[in-house]
C-alpha cells in the first residue's frame, strides 16, 4: 500500500546511492546536490572578503551535511518521512563510516556554531589568567576602580555631601541672596561648575616650563668698561661667544664639569699619591728599603753568610718589590676607574640638567647655535633681549614674525575672511555658513 | 574575524594634546585673543614627546597645548569679556559706518573692560611666589617706562610703568635692599634682596633706544599688562611691610625742603608729584610716625643643630651686611649735569648717601653745587675749571665700583681724566683655575683689609714731583714684581706639568757634605717617577687615552691662562711705554 503511494519521481535509496556518481549525458542536465559538494573549493578567486568565504575541512563537512539535509527535506516533503526509515529502519547503502562522518559532522558543525565568539581562545586564556591573579588578590584595573569607588562612597569623611538644612533662628541678612546661603560647605566641584566659585588653578601649572632664570646677567665682557681679558674673550680668543657655548651659555656647564674634574684629578695627582706613598703601603716599603740596606751592610761586614742565602734574599726582595709595584698600580688603576666613573656620572647629570634647561623646539624654528647669536651678544636692545628670553624659557612659542608685506590678498578675499571671523563669535558655526547668515540676516 | 577594531589616535598621547587652532575654536576666540589669554593665564605651549603620534601621523609644524590646560581655560571669566569686546568693536564699527553718533557715544560709555586681579591672585597664591616672578615684571616695567611716546604702545601703559618703577625704586631706597649693580653695554643690571629673595632686573639706558622689528609688540604689551597689575599689588604690599603710605607720599619735612625758594613754580603740583618722586631725593612719608626707640638687642636663641661656628659666621655676615647698607652714610654727593642722574641718585640713596643736582636739570634738587658740605662731586668730563677745595671730584664709576666692592674705594683711580680701572661684574665669581685679572686680585686684597699698593701710590705721587728718579725707581720695582710674577708662573707650570712627565730630569746638586740627603731625595724622586711610569704602563688603553686627554686639557688650560697673562703684560708694557714717551715729550 505504501509503495503505491510513492510519487513516480521519488528516488529509492539505492537509486540515491547510485545518483552520487551519476551525471546525465544531457549537457543541460543539472548535476545533483552531491555533485556540488564534489567540486573542490579553491579559495577566493579575487582574494576579496576572504574572511566571508567558508572554507576548510569543516566547510566541506558542512556542505555534505547541507546536501544530506536537503535530501532529507526533499524526501520528507515528498514522502512524509525518510524513506529508508520507512522501509528498512536503516540505510544499508551508506557505509558505517559514512554514517559516522555524517552524524559526527553534524554535531561538530553545531558545536562550531555555538562557539564562534571572537578571540575566544585569547579571551579564555585571559579569563584564566585573571582568575589566577584574583586568587592572589590582584584585580584588573576596571575592577580595582570599581572597588575603590565603593570604598570611597563608604567613607563618610571624604564624601563632600553633608548637606544640612539651613539652621533656623539665626540672623538672616535680608539683602543677601537667599540662594547663596546653602552654598556654604557644598561640594566645591559643583560650585565651580555652576560658577559660584572660581576654579582652582591646578598645581601643575605653578611650575615654570623652564628652570632658566628670567634675567640672565651678561658676562664680564659685556661691561661698558670691560677688563682687559674680557676683550680677549669676546674678541675671539675664546673662539665662541654668545649663543650656547658662550659665557653664560648653556654649554658652559660642560666646561665647568671638566674644570671640576681637573680639580679632582689635581688633588688626586698631588695629594693622594703622596699620601699613598708615605702611609698606605705602610710596612712593606719601610721593610723593603731598610731591609735592603741592612742586608747589603751585613754581607759586607760578615762574610760568613752563604751566597745562596744572599741570592734567595735578593730574589725575594725583587719579588716583593715587583709585587708592591703591581699592587700599587692595581690600586692606582682601581682608583682611576673610580674617578672615571665619577666623572661620567657628573657629566651625565650635567647633561641631563642641560637638556632640561635647554629650550624645547616648539615651532618651525630649530634651536641651533646660530639662533641666539643675534639676541644675546653684548650689544643690542633690551627689548629684543627680553623677547628672546621669553621664547627661550618656553613661555611663548618661538616664531619668526610674519612680515606684513608678503602675500598680498585681494580685497574681496580679505572681506570674506572678515565675515567669517565675525560669524565665529556669533555661534561657533563654520565660517562660511555663518558668513552667509550674517550677510542675509 | 576579530573583535572591535582599534582606531588610531584615539588613545594615548594623541588625546592629551590639542592643537592651537582647535583650542582656539573650542574657546571661540580669535588668534590674538587666544594668545593674550594664554599669556595672562600662564598657559604655555607644550612640546609632545612624540610629535608625529600626536599630530596624527603628520609632520606639519603645529603648536600643541595640553588638553587639560585648555579645559581649565574654559572656566575663565575673561574669555567672555574678550567676546564681549569683539561684539563691541563690531557694533562700534557699524555705528561709525552709519554715522550714528548717538549710538557711538552710548557704546563708548558701555565699553567692556576687564580686570586681572583674580588672575594675579590665582597665579601667585603666596606673596613669595609673586616676588619670585618679579624679575620679569620689573625688567618689563623699566623697559616700557623708557619707551618714547610715539604710538608703539599706549601712553597710559608707559605712564603706568613709569609710576610703578619709581614706586619700586623708592621702596628699594627706603628698605636699603640694593646689593649689586653692573653697568653693561645694554643696560644696567641691579640686584636687590627683598624679603630674602634676590631680585635681579635690567634697566635700559635712557634715550638709547632702537626699535627692533623682529619683536612682537603685542605679545610684549600683553606681558606688560599682566606684570603691571602684579607689580601694583606687590608694591602695595611692600610699602605696607615698611609702614609707608601707599600711594607714596613725600615726607612733609622733606617736602618743605623741596619747595622752590624763589616761589617760581616748576609745574602744577599735581603734575609734578610723580616727577618729584622720581627725583628719588626725598624720603617717603610713613603711615605711623617712626618712634626712635633705643636699639633693643634681641635675645638670641641657638637653633638646634647649629654649631657655634655657624652662628658666628651668620653674625659676621649680618654685620657685614649692615655695614654695606650704610656705605655712603654721611656723604653728600653732587651730580654734575652731564652725569646720568637717575641711576646714580638711586644707587647713592640706596646706601644712605645724600644727593643733589643742578636745579635746572631735574626737580628735587636739595642743595646747590656751592654747598661747602659736599664731599663728593661726580663729574664726567676731563677736567673742571673751578674746583672747590674740600671735596673729591670723581668719575661716576667710583660709585658703582664702591657699591660692588662693599667699601669706599680709594679715590685716586677715579679722578677726572684718569684712565679708569675696568668695571668688573659683581655677578661673576671666578672658580679655581680661572684667570683672575689683577684688578680683581687687588680688590679682593682690599676687601680683606690689606693695602697692597699703598707704597706704590705714594711713590707715584712722589714721582710726579720728582720725575726722573721716581720713575726709574718705580719701573725697577715694577720690573722686579713682573719678574717675580714670571717666576711664579713658571713654577706653577712646572708643578702642573711635573705630574704628567714621567721621567723628568731634576736638577740635582752634588755637594760633599750632603751626599746622603741628596741621594735619598733622588731615590725618592726616582721611585716616584718609576711608580708613575709603571702605573701608566699598567693602565688599560682606554684609561690611558683618557688620562692623556685630561693631561692635555690641563696643559692647554694652563697655556691659555699664561697666554692671557702674557698678553696682559704686553699690554701693560705698551701702556707704560706710552706714558714714558708722553712724559718725555712734556719735559722737552
Amino acid at each position: 500500500a505504501t509503495s503505491a503511494s510513492f510519487p513516480p519521481f521519488t528516488r529509492l535509496p539505492h537509486e540515491m546511492a547510485a545518483a552520487e556518481s551519476f551525471l546525465a549525458f544531457n549537457p543541460a542536465a543539472r548535476p545533483g546536490p552531491a555533485a556540488a559538494s564534489r567540486r573542490r573549493y579553491r579559495g577566493p578567486r579575487n582574494r576579496k572578503k576572504g574572511w566571508k568565504r567558508w572554507s576548510g575541512p569543516e566547510a566541506q563537512l558542512g556542505r555534505e551535511i547541507g546536501d544530506f539535509l536537503e535530501d532529507v527535506g526533499l524526501q520528507e516533503r515528498a514522502a512524509g518521512g525518510l524513506i529508508s526509515e520507512q522501509i528498512f529502519g536503516i540505510t544499508p547503502n551508506y557505509s558505517p563510516s559514512k554514517i559516522f562522518r555524517i552524524i559526527f559532522g553534524f554535531f561538530f558543525f553545531c558545536s562550531i556554531c555555538a562557539h564562534q565568539t571572537p578571540n575566544g581562545r585569547k579571551e579564555k586564556r585571559r579569563r584564566q589568567f585573571w582568575e589566577k591573579k584574583a586568587e592572589k588578590g590582584i584585580f584588573p584595573r576596571e575592577e580595582r576602580k570599581l572597588r575603590a569607588r565603593l570604598n570611597r562612597e563608604g567613607d563618610p569623611k571624604k564624601s563632600p555631601k553633608s548637606q544640612k538644612p539651613p539652621e533656623l533662628g539665626r540672623f538672616c541678612d535680608p539683602l543677601s541672596d537667599p540662594l547663596d546661603a546653602p552654598l556654604a560647605g557644598q561640594d566645591p566641584w559643583f560650585l565651580q561648575q555652576t560658577k559660584k566659585m572660581p576654579v582652582q588653578r591646578p598645581p601643575r601649572l605653578q611650575v615654570k616650563p623652564s628652570p632658566l632664570p628670567p634675567v640672565e646677567v651678561i658676562g664680564q665682557g659685556g661691561s661698558y668698561n670691560p677688563p682687559f681679558q674680557d676683550h680677549q674673550v669676546w674678541g675671539g680668543f675664546g673662539g665662541s661667544w654668545g649663543g650656547i657655548g658662550g659665557p653664560g651659555g648653556v654649554l658652559r656647564g660642560f666646561w665647568g664639569v671638566l674644570g671640576e674634574f681637573w680639580g679632582v684629578l689635581k688633588g688626586f695627582e698631588g695629594g693622594q699619591v703622596q699620601a699613598g706613598h708615605s702611609a698606605a703601603p705602610g710596612p712593606v716599603p719601610a721593610a723593603l728599603w731598610a731591609g735592603s740596606g741592612v742586608t747589603r751592610g751585613h754581607s759586607v761586614v760578615t762574610p760568613g753568610h752563604s751566597q745562596d742565602n744572599d741570592k734567595a734574599r735578593s730574589r725575594l726582595v725583587t719579588l716583593q718589590h715587583q709585587a708592591l709595584f703591581q699592587l700599587r698600580s692595581l690600586r692606582r688603576s682601581l682608583r682611576f676607574r673610580d674617578l672615571e666613573l665619577r666623572r661620567r656620572r657628573l657629566l651625565r647629570e650635567r647633561r641631563r640638567k642641560i637638556l632640561e634647561t635647554a629650550p624645547k623646539r616648539l615651532g618651525r624654528q630649530r634651536w641651533g647655535l646660530g639662533f641666539w647669536d643675534l639676541g644675546f651678544g653684548p650689544e643690542g636692545s633690551v627689548l629684543r633681549d627680553r623677547f628672546k628670553s621669553l621664547q627661550r624659557r618656553n613661555l611663548i612659542e618661538p616664531r619668526a614674525r610674519a612680515r606684513s608685506g608678503t602675500g598680498k590678498k585681494s580685497k574681496f578675499g580679505g572681506k570674506k575672511q572678515k565675515f567669517g571671523a565675525k560669524s565665529e563669535n556669533l555661534g561657533g558655526k563654520s565660517p562660511n555658513s555663518g558668513g552667509k547668515k550674517f550677510k542675509f540676516g | 574575524m576579530g573583535g572591535l577594531e582599534k582606531k588610531k589616535y584615539e588613545r594615548g598621547a594623541a588625546t592629551n594634546y590639542i592643537t592651537r587652532n582647535r583650542a582656539r575654536k573650542k574657546l571661540q576666540l580669535s588668534l590674538p585673543d587666544f594668545r593674550r589669554l594664554c599669556i595672562l593665564k600662564g598657559i604655555y605651549p607644550h612640546e609632545p614627546k612624540h610629535k608625529k603620534k600626536v599630530n596624527k601621523g603628520s609632520t606639519a609644524p603645529r603648536t600643541f597645548y595640553l588638553l587639560k590646560d585648555i579645559k581649565f581655560l574654559l572656566h575663565e571669566p575673561i574669555v567672555n569679556k574678550f567676546r564681549e569686546y569683539k561684539v563691541f568693536v563690531r557694533k562700534l564699527r557699524k555705528a561709525y559706518g552709519k554715522s550714528e553718533w548717538g549710538t557711538v557715544e552710548r557704546l563708548k560709555d558701555n565699553k567692556p573692560t576687564y580686570k586681572l586681579d583674580h588672575i594675579v591672585k590665582e597665579r601667585y597664591p603666596t606673596f613669595i611666589d609673586a616676588l619670585r616672578d618679579l624679575d620679569d615684571a620689573l625688567s618689563m616695567c623699566f623697559l616700557f617706562s623708557t619707551f618714547p611716546r610715539t604710538g608703539k604702545c599706549h601712553v597710559q601703559t608707559i605712564q603706568l610703568c613709569r609710576r610703578l618703577a619709581v614706586e619700586f625704586q623708592n621702596y628699594v631706597i627706603a628698605s636699603r635692599s640694593l646689593r649689586k649693580v653692573f653697568l653693561s653695554i645694554k643696560g644696567i643690571y641691579y640686584q636687590a634682596e627683598v624679603l630674602g629673595q634676590p631680585i635681579t632686573w635690567i634697566t635700559p639706558y635712557a634715550f638709547a633706544h632702537d626699535h627692533p622689528t623682529d619683536v612682537d609688540y603685542r605679545v610684549m604689551a600683553t606681558f606688560t599688562e599682566f606684570y603691571t597689575t602684579l607689580l601694583g599689588f606687590v608694591n602695595f604690599r611692600l610699602y605696607q611691610s615698611l609702614n609707608l603710605v601707599y600711594p607714596p607720599k613725600i615726607d612733609s619735612q622733606a617736602e618743605d625742603e623741596l619747595k622752590p625758594a624763589e616761589g617760581k613754580e616748576y609745574a602744577m603740583d599735581s603734575e609734578s608729584y610723580l616727577e618729584k618722586l622720581s627725583g628719588l631725593s626725598a624720603s617717603l612719608a610713613r603711615a605711623v610716625a617712626p618712634t626712635h626707640e633705643d636699639e633693643v638687642e634681641m635675645d638670641e636663641f641657638p637653633v638646634e643643630g647649629e654649631t657655634a661656628e655657624l652662628m658666628d659666621a651668620k653674625k659676621k655676615e649680618q654685620e657685614a651686611l649692615e655695614k654695606h647698607k650704610k656705605l655712603f652714610e654721611g656723604l653728600r654727593f653732587f651730580l654734575n649735569r652731564e652725569v646720568p642722574r637717575e641711576p646714580l641718585a638711586f644707587v647713592i640713596r640706596c646706601f644712605g648717601g645724600q644727593v643733589s643736582w643742578d636745579k635746572s636739570l631735574c626737580i628735587g634738587a636739595t642743595y646747590e653745587a656751592t654747598d661747602p658740605s659736599i664731599t663728593h662731586h661726580i663729574i664726567d668730563r676731563p677736567h673742571l675749571d673751578k674746583q672747590v677745595v674740600g671735596r673729591y671730584y670723581l668719575q661716576p664709576q667710583w660709585v658703582f665700583d664702591s657699591v660692588n666692592a662693599k667699601l669706599c674705594l680709594p679715590v685716586a683711580d677715579y679722578f677726572p681724566g684718569v684712565l679708569l680701572p675696568p668695571h668688573l661684574s659683581p655677578f661673576v665669581t671666578e672658580k679655581e683655575g680661572d684667570y683672575v685679572p689683577p684688578e680683581k686680585l687687588k680688590l679682593l686684597a682690599l676687601q680683606r683689609g690689606e693695602n697692597p699698593d699703598e707704597e706704590s701710590e705714594e711713590e707715584e705721587e712722589e714721582e710726579e714731583e720728582e720725575e726722573e728718579e721716581g720713575d726709574n725707581d718705580k719701573e725697577e720695582e715694577e720690573d722686579e714684581s713682573e719678574k717675580e710674577e714670571e717666576m711664579k708662573l713658571q713654577k706653577m707650570e712646572e708643578q702642573k706639568t711635573q705630574s704628567t712627565q714621567s721621567n723628568k730630569v731634576l736638577p740635582v746638586k752634588v755637594t760633599a757634605g750632603k751626599v746622603r740627603v741628596e741621594d735619598k731625595q733622588r731615590l725618592e724622586q726616582e721611585q716616584q717617577s718609576e711608580e708613575k711610569r709603571l702605573a701608566i704602563m699598567m693602565m688599560k688603553k682606554r684609561e690611558k687615552y683618557l688620562y692623556k686627554k685630561i693631561m692635555f686639557g690641563k696643559k692647554r688650560k694652563i697655556r691659555e691662562a699664561n697666554k692671557l697673562a702674557e698678553k696682559r703684560k704686553a699690554h701693560d708694557a705698551a701702556l707704560k711705554e706710552q706714558k714714558k714717551k708722553k712724559k718725555k715729550a712734556r719735559q722737552a
